[in-house]
């Protein structure tokens, strides 16, 4: 078992050591129990000596105020062992979720796992070495002071008890594999439930609800049987305990008249049975609900923690040095999957360095697949990108890209704005927020020492910060993956024209046309055959790009307009362009409504 | 029967619930018998001759008590878990037939736990039942043994309370730093999860792992606070533990001196004395049946919605006509509509417009019958909606949303929701959701987990399931995530392709009210004007509808 393995050997040794010593003042009580009854009997009560009696009976709250002692250093330093154990769980799922993140492969049970589940495995880590170590102390202290009362009662009880144990640790795995189905399937049910439960609307709206009913009843009647499998472990659990913890008192009181005449006293024989009822039978009952409860969730829970922190990552590749920052496309061609269709074929592809260049096309074509690969984010099926002679990807200091979603984390305006260039002095990052337009933003927040909280900022306050922050980093080539979308046209014109005129190359997928009139040169991506061109040369010969920016000038019909300087005469719905000769389209965005759209 | 009671989900464990109670009983029985007769026992072979009745009663009892135990383990378990299948069938089904107004993630949660909670009706009611007996029981055989046995074992476990006391305040207090502490790191995780793209490219990995891991030293500060705090009260708990114990045994053992009582006596004293110190485990139980009982609420709150009820009508032969006669929608004291009396002619493309909260999107969901009016009615035509048999009304209807919830184990699935693949395919094509599905990695057998989608792309979907409609087709915002020649290719398709299907089309844009037939203006919930688009355009207001 991957999850045992794993959590014994995250045991370090010099607590454990301490933990072991302090077990032996905690044990105490349980090896004196038997023994102090059997005195107190023998020598005391029936001796007509009282006070011997309570005396041996006083020793036993003795031996619990001692015992009490080590229990609490117990517990203290179970901290110790438990504390880094955590730590550590804790450092692999924020790991493991970043890099898979970063790999492209977004987690959404990340917070759960570091919340819930890191929690469930700390819980019933400490629990299973509580149980283990409390289950050893007692037997080890019951049957020192068994063999102490009389060997031969010793010799009665244990063999049971041990065959007992081994019975129940012998159908761990067994039980082990029947929870786990149990566990599979409860997930199973939670997601299906919730798939279902979130989409009732849409369900009833369509009118399948028993097509509906039926995609849930399935996992609910699998769950149900698992659970009915369970029902078969806590019988074969109880059936240990019987040999364990019942069958040596049975054997005792059978071979009680063969004792006595062998010349056992009565307090012999209620010590003997005082451990069993007192000490063994307990620790046994812990010891199998400690290991068939949290043991079981333990295994579960932190084989699945394992699995999904563990990232596959190919190993990283050998910083190369780049001579310049010019990028080079060479037939590339990228699909999401080997019976997908391409979504890039056979790209050709030279940005000069200082180039500007504006990638279009409808929504869903490509265009951030294209930021993504000349950033080495993915990589092609065939051909190559290389960024000033390396393969893309290899030197990440030479680009930088913004994407859709900006990223702003909890901390100061400076923190973040200085997140790509560590070491930039105030005037220079005061000159990237006045260039990219996000002076009145920063003011706002009250200056460069206060305090970010993203959630409280909007989408494209969020975007005016991850702007100053790309401008203010030393790369050379710039990719804004619609990084301008949640910007009203004139704050975009702003940012775009500063980063424009900033040396280097930019790369603008563009979220409006007019981002592709400012850039020097345009790609435009319609799935088929990619056409590069200035706007002039495009407007003139590439249908498609016609039709995009018609689309986004003509007709305005409620007054606003993003072009203000090019008011255009309404246009008549009847005035339609010839509709079948379009195959792609401008692409609007949701954050666009209440933007005319032509017509 | 509308909710959940205790009673009949008791029931519904089925066959097995009795063998649970005659387990628990004979349990019962044995626990406090078997003390006893081990006394007896004991002090027959102490005696010499004559012990085999009392130790073969013994040995009796034990099978008997692991055999109640093995039919309770088993019979609970089974009773638990037909109940809960039961239970949570009942609950998506009544979910499915009550329609809106639902939120998710807290159904998830009651159909996951609070039905398994809720199962447990039957089993904890007999625990409820007969864990009082083995602690009163002890105490009154203790009685029966000697009096003062009775009085010192309430003096030791008047003790135990004392000491034991103030132990869950602290607990609860160390435990709220600890989550706080926990909570931070949350909370930095989700925020650099959601600017991977941006951690990618900057290849920050490694900073944004110590960012997010830097309140790792609280938490382990305040972990270590808690195992302080346990460490003190399981000390204190160790301490206390014998206390009871051992006055009993003080108290037998001078019993036993003065001859009051045997050996054996003394013996079972000390083991009712344990038993009735169990006392402490009836708040377990106690605790379990409240649990149950407020999942049994939780579900039966499910329970209680009203489903919509269906007519037995079919409908006529007929183009499409739809009419809102004196319509009028409350939530609680707010009006969402309001006298709406409309015509929309068969065939017709209707633009439903208007500033946020004037109460299209009620307008759309009673159109489609996924809310009941609170007065007027609603008819297609001719006939009243609620008249409609389930099949009719869904077969006639479709409604597309703004946001659409996918679901489904692939794209084909989530499109078909039971339909066949080759209308699944027609849909996706006639909505042009087959553009990017074939780019999909397994095309339409792509996992819909695995197709991470924009919002346009799942508003395609969610228009190419509701394609099938064969009379009205409610579109509620549905395209206001598409490009817009996308979207006019699809209200082409819709008025190509001869159907002559009658739409209701909720939208923001200009562009799209000026492509309908008919333009129906909502201004706080009732019909400020009806008309074409280039005619209501005159007025500013209208025009400002869409800024």
């Amino acid at each position: 078992m991957n999850a045992l393995r794993f959590g014994l050997a995250a045991l370090p040794r010099r607590p454990l050591l301490a933990l072991a010593a302090w077990s032996v003042p905690e044990a105490l009580p349980s090896a004196l129990l038997g023994v102090a009854v059997a005195r107190a009997v023998d020598s005391g009560f029936l001796a007509g000596r009282p006070v011997v009696g309570l005396a041996w009976l006083g020793v036993l709250l003795l031996a619990a105020g001692v015992g009490a002692i080590g229990a609490r250093q117990v517990f203290r330093r179970l901290g110790d062992v438990v504390e880094p154990f955590r730590d550590e769980l804790v450092r692999r799922v924020v790991g493991g979720a970043l890099r898979r993140a970063v790999a492209g492969q977004p987690d959404d049970g990340a917070v759960v796992r570091l919340t819930r589940q890191v929690e469930i495995v700390r819980d019933t880590y400490a629990g299973l070495i509580v149980v283990v170590r409390g289950f050893v102390v007692t037997v080890v202290g019951a049957a020192v002071g068994l063999m102490s009362v009389a060997p031969v009662i010793g010799l009665l009880i244990l063999p049971p008890f041990v065959l007992g144990v081994a019975a129940f640790v012998a159908t761990l795995g067994f039980a082990a594999e029947r929870q786990r189905a149990a566990v599979r399937t409860d997930e199973r049910l939670s997601a299906t439930a919730g798939a279902v439960l979130a989409g009732v609307r849409d369900v009833v709206a369509r009118g399948a609800e028993e097509h509906a009913a039926a995609m849930v009843a399935g996992p609910i009647r699998e769950q149900a049987a698992a659970e009915r499998a369970l029902a078969g472990t806590a019988a074969l659990r109880t059936l240990c305990f019987a040999v364990g913890g019942w069958l040596p008192l049975v054997v005792v009181l059978a071979a009680g008249p063969w004792l006595v005449r062998r010349g056992l006293t009565a307090g012999a024989i209620m010590g003997a049975l005082t451990y069993v009822l007192f000490a063994l039978q307990p620790a046994l009952s812990r010891l199998m609900s400690g290991l068939g409860g949290s043991g079981l969730r333990f295994v579960v829970t932190l084989d699945r923690i394992l699995t999904a922190s563990t990232v596959v990552t190919a190993s990283a590749p050998r910083p190369v040095a780049a001579r310049g920052y010019d990028v080079v496309l060479r037939g590339v061609t990228f699909r999401y999957g080997p019976h997908a269709e391409p979504v890039l074929r056979d790209l050709d592809l030279i940005l000069p360095e200082g180039d500007h260049l504006a990638i279009v096309g409808p929504s869903g074509i490509g265009k951030s697949t294209m930021a993504s690969l000349v950033c080495g984010l993915l990589s092609p099926a065939s051909g190559s990108i290389l960024v000033g002679g390396a393969p893309a990807g290899v030197m990440p200091g030479t680009r930088v890209l913004i994407p859709q979603e900006a990223y702003v984390f909890a901390g100061t305006v400076r923190e973040n704005l200085l997140y790509l260039r560590p070491g930039a002095s105030t005037v220079e990052v005061e000159a990237a927020v006045e260039a990219v337009g996000a002076s009145t933003l920063v003011d706002r927040l009250g200056g460069m020492e206060a305090p970010v909280r993203p959630d409280e900022l909007s989408a494209g306050e969020r975007q005016l910060i991850a702007l100053a922050r790309a401008y203010l980093s030393p790369a050379p080539l710039v990719v804004l993956d619609e990084a301008t979308c949640h910007l009203d046209p004139a704050a975009e014109r702003v940012a775009e024209e500063a980063f424009a005129a900033r040396e280097g190359t930019l790369i603008v997928i563009a979220h409006r046309v007019t981002s592709a009139e400012r850039a020097r040169r345009i790609l435009v991506l319609d799935g088929v055959s990619p056409d590069l061109g200035t706007h002039a040369a495009l407007l003139s010969r590439n249908p498609l790009y016609r039709e995009l920016h018609g689309l986004w000038h003509p007709g305005l019909i409620a007054g606003a307009s993003p072009t203000p300087a090019r008011p255009s005469p309404p246009v008549k719905p009847s005035a339609l362009p010839g509709l079948p000769a379009l195959r792609r389209a401008w692409p609007s965005d949701p954050a666009d409504q209440g933007q005319p759209h032509a017509v | 029967m509308t909710t959940a009671s205790f009673g009949a989900v008791a029931r519904r464990g089925g066959r097995w619930l009795p063998f649970v109670a005659v387990a628990a009983l004979s349990g019962t029985a044995v626990t406090l018998a078997l003390p006893a007769v081990l006394g007896r026992a004991i002090d027959a072979i102490v005696a010499g001759g004559g012990s085999g009745t009392w130790v073969a009663l013994a040995g009796g009892l034990v099978a008997l008590g692991v055999a109640g135990e093995l039919l309770g383990a088993y019979a609970g378990t089974i009773t638990v878990a037909t109940a809960a299948a039961w239970l949570r069938e009942r609950l998506v089904r009544h979910v499915l037939s009550a329609g809106r107004g639902v939120d998710a993630g807290d159904l998830v949660s009651r159909v996951s736990a609070n039905a398994v909670d809720a199962a447990q009706a039957g089993p904890t009611a007999v625990s409820v039942a007969t864990a009082i007996l083995p602690p009163a029981g002890s105490l009154v055989l203790l009685t029966l043994i000697d009096p003062w046995l009775a009085l010192a074992f309430l003096c030791g476990l008047a003790l135990v309370g004392a000491v034991l006391r103030a132990f869950t305040r602290r607990t609860a207090e160390v435990v709220g730093a600890y989550q706080r502490a926990q909570g931070r790191i949350a909370a930095r995780l989700t925020e650099a999860l959601g600017g991977a793209r941006t951690i990618a490219a900057a290849g920050t990995t490694e900073r944004e792992e110590r960012r997010v891991l830097a309140p790792l030293a609280d938490l382990r500060a305040e972990g270590e606070r808690t195992w302080r705090v346990l460490a003190r009260s399981s000390g204190q708990a160790a301490a206390a533990g014998p206390l009871v114990l051992v006055a009993v045994l003080a108290a037998g053992g001078l019993a036993l001196a003065a001859g009051r009582i045997s050996a054996g006596d003394l013996f079972a004293a000390g083991r009712y004395a344990v038993i009735g110190a169990g006392l402490g485990g009836l708040t377990g139980t106690l605790a379990g049946l409240a649990r149950a009982r407020a999942a049994l609420h939780r579900v039966g709150e499910v329970l209680a919605r009203p489903t919509i009820q269906y007519g037995p009508a079919a409908l006529p032969p007929g183009p499409g006509r739809l009419e809102f006669r004196g319509v009028a929608v409350r939530s609680g004291d707010a009006t969402l509509l309001d006298g709406v009396d409309l015509a929309v002619p068969g065939g017709a493309a209707v633009a439903v417009v208007g500033r946020s909260g004037a109460g299209k999107s009620v307008l759309a969901a009673v159109a489609a019958r996924l809310r009941d009016p609170d007065e007027g009615e609603v008819r297609l035509d001719g006939v009243p909606l609620t008249d409609l048999s389930h099949g009719a009304l869904r077969a006639a209807v479709g409604c597309a949303f703004e946001r659409p919830v996918l679901i489904g184990g692939t794209v084909a699935d989530a499109v078909g929701l039971g339909l066949a693949r080759d209308r699944v395919r027609g849909a996706a094509l006639a909505t042009h959701a087959d553009d990017f599905v074939s780019r999909l990695p397994l095309g339409y057998d792509t996992p819909l987990a695995d197709a991470p989608m924009s919002g346009g792309e799942r508003q395609r979907l969610g228009l190419a399931r509701a394609w099938h409609a064969e009379r009205l087709l409610v579109l509620d915002d549905a395209t206001s995530s598409l490009d817009t020649v996308t979207e006019m290719q699809i209200s082409r398709t819709l008025t190509a392709d001869g159907r002559g299907r009658t739409r209701l089309i909720v939208t923001h844009r200009a562009a799209t009210a000026s492509r309908a037939d008919l333009v129906v203006w909502l201004d706080a919930g009732r019909v400020r004007a009806v008309g074409s688009h280039a005619a209501l355009c005159d007025d500013p207001d209208y025009r400002a509808v869409f800024v």
